[in-house]
């Protein structure tokens, strides 16, 4: 899975919790100030990337910096599809 | 002056009703009956902690001039010219002299000597919103009294699991659901609702100790179910701890959620406040409307739940302020105990404005507006925003009723959220909606480009 296709499944996701079309996001897009998730947002969001990436996260290990941006988010799903291959 | 309201709240907590209150309006105090707990899995860190805290300001025009509010940041001297303006006699503000962001007002209370000592000489009782162990150390800190009872109290009638059990048991049609007290109950209860998902039903899981937009998930797919199933057994097997507190419930079809409030006295005396329509989304609270449009036998069955609610809470060692959300189904028949939040609410610290502001037979809507700001945001910038909506205008009018969430987060990068509470009020609903709509639009121009 490459980097855009990461970027995708997760502006994807995002669509599909909040309920909005996101043609406007990069990956400086803030995920709580400027897209507004909230906690549960959050879970829902980790639950559909598990289910289509095939990484496994554990919530509590997460870090805020992880949640910054779009980008970040990116980083940190990449990092663990490393890890799983 | 003191309101009738507040009047109220102290002869049933104190025996009198000129007792001195000390507040601390801690609204974060679900996170901490949390503690000891295992609720979803979640994420350790939450966007809106600050504007939680920050909420702390509603209880400004709650509290009357005889009392004392503790606050981790000055009053905005423009909002408190317009609360007097509107006719509010303000209480004492009190703030510790060692505030760190980080920690809610209590912590930074109880590690202010000079505030400390300044609590100790006002002779009054302490009233938080529900007490944490740490208002409990306050009290202890101050030798002020509780005028509710400790932490532990709190904590058992403010579990959703607690809720449940008191709506079965006393047949209070309870929502057709579960309580969950370790995973493989929920495992098993997941088992049982996963078909009903599956074929397009909403199920929805709670911590027991949530507050709204918190612990909670709608199961309305596969995915949804499929993956909480995944997180929760996975989490399980690394600690070794098979403990998980949640209730599991239908998603009824509703035609509106309702919030009705009594005040249990310390004798055991059960008085009902009031009931408002509440504004949901998603299981999120987004504020309340008033009067609600229930009929006379709907008022009858929800003034019945409040005396068995409220006597039962008396029971099990509670006095204070409750409230309780229910359920007004799409068929017209009431679920009157969806939880009960034993602890002041929302509508607990509006009473004051409803009680000077909203003439009778008027329309009122409790809401907050989201804004995005680019830079701290001084009260009286707001009020220019909103210039001729704050006056009366033939009936109609916005009280803003919480300043501090403005800049709650001003230290972060811009645009950072702000949040601005405030009480509507019209003759009617389609003025209601107007001005609603009026407030919406002039607060944009606050608001980072």
């Amino acid at each position: 899975m490459d980097r855009s296709s990461v970027v995708k499944t997760i502006t994807g996701a995002l669509s599909d919790i909040m309920q909005r079309e996101y043609s406007d996001v990069t990956e400086e897009t803030r995920l709580f100030e400027d897209l507004h998730l909230d906690s549960t947002s959050v879970l829902t969001l980790l639950m559909a990337l598990e289910d289509q990436t095939g990484i496994e996260v554990d919530p509590e290990s997460l870090q805020m910096e992880n949640f910054q941006t779009i980008g970040t988010l990116a980083d940190y799903i990449e990092g663990n599809l490393d890890v799983s291959v | 002056m003191t309101t009738d309201y507040l009047r109220g709240i102290k002869k049933a907590l104190t025996g009198s009703e000129d007792t001195p209150l000390v507040l601390v309006c801690n609204f974060e105090a679900e996170a901490l009956w949390a503690k000891g707990h295992v609720g979803l899995p979640a994420v350790p860190f939450s966007g809106s902690t600050r504007l939680v805290r920050r909420m702390e300001e509603l209880g400004v025009l709650l509290a009357g001039p005889d009392d004392f509010l503790v606050l981790s940041e000055a009053l905005d001297p423009g909002f408190r010219r317009y609360a007097e303006e509107l006719g509010f006699a303000l209480p004492t503000v009190l703030v510790p002299e060692n505030v760190d962001p980080s920690r809610s007002t209590a912590e930074d209370a109880l590690d202010s000597p000079v505030l400390l000592e300044a609590l100790r000489s006002t002779a009054g009782v302490l009233l938080p919103m529900g007490t944490t162990v740490l208002e409990q150390k306050l009290a202890e800190a101050t030798g002020l009294p509780l005028a509710v009872p400790g932490a532990e109290v709190f904590e058992r009638v403010n579990s959703k699991i607690y809720g449940r059990r008191v709506a079965v048991s006393a047949g209070l049609r309870p929502v057709p659901g579960f309580e969950c007290e370790t995973v493989a109950e929920f495992l098993a209860v997941l088992d049982e609702v996963e078909p009903l998902v599956e074929q397009g039903e909403r199920v929805v899981v709670k911590d027991a100790y949530g507050v709204s937009g918190k612990g909670l998930v709608v199961l309305d797919g596969k995915v949804k179910a499929s993956g909480l199933r995944k997180l929760v057994t996975r989490r399980a097997a690394r600690s070794g701890d098979d403990r998980l507190h949640v209730v599991v419930e239908r998603w009824l079809p509703k035609r509106f959620d309702l919030n009705y409030q009594f005040t249990v006295g310390r004798d055991g005396a059960v008085v009902f406040d009031f009931v408002k329509q509440a504004l949901t989304a998603d299981g999120v609270h987004k504020g309340h409307l008033v009067p609600a449009e229930l009929e006379p036998r709907h008022h009858d069955e929800l003034r019945h739940a409040a005396s068995v609610i409220g006597e039962r809470l008396h029971a099990d060692g509670f006095s204070g302020v409750a409230g309780v959300d229910a359920i007004l189904g799409l068929d017209g028949v009431l679920h009157p105990l969806l939880e009960i939040n034993a602890r002041l609410n929302m509508s607990t610290y509006q009473g004051g404005v409803t009680e000077r502001l909203l003439p009778d037979g008027s329309a009122c809507l409790a809401k907050h507006y989201t804004l995005r700001l680019a830079a701290r945001t001084p009260f009286d910038a707001v009020r220019a925003a909103l210039g001729p909506l704050l006056d009366d205008r033939d009936g109609e009018r916005v009280v803003i009723t919480c300043a501090g969430t403005v800049n709650a987060n001003a230290a972060d990068d811009a645009p950072f959220e702000g949040r601005l509470y405030a009480v509507l009020v019209a003759p009617d609903r389609a003025r209601l909606a107007g001005l609603d709509a009026a407030t919406e639009t002039a607060l944009t121009t606050l608001e980072s480009r």
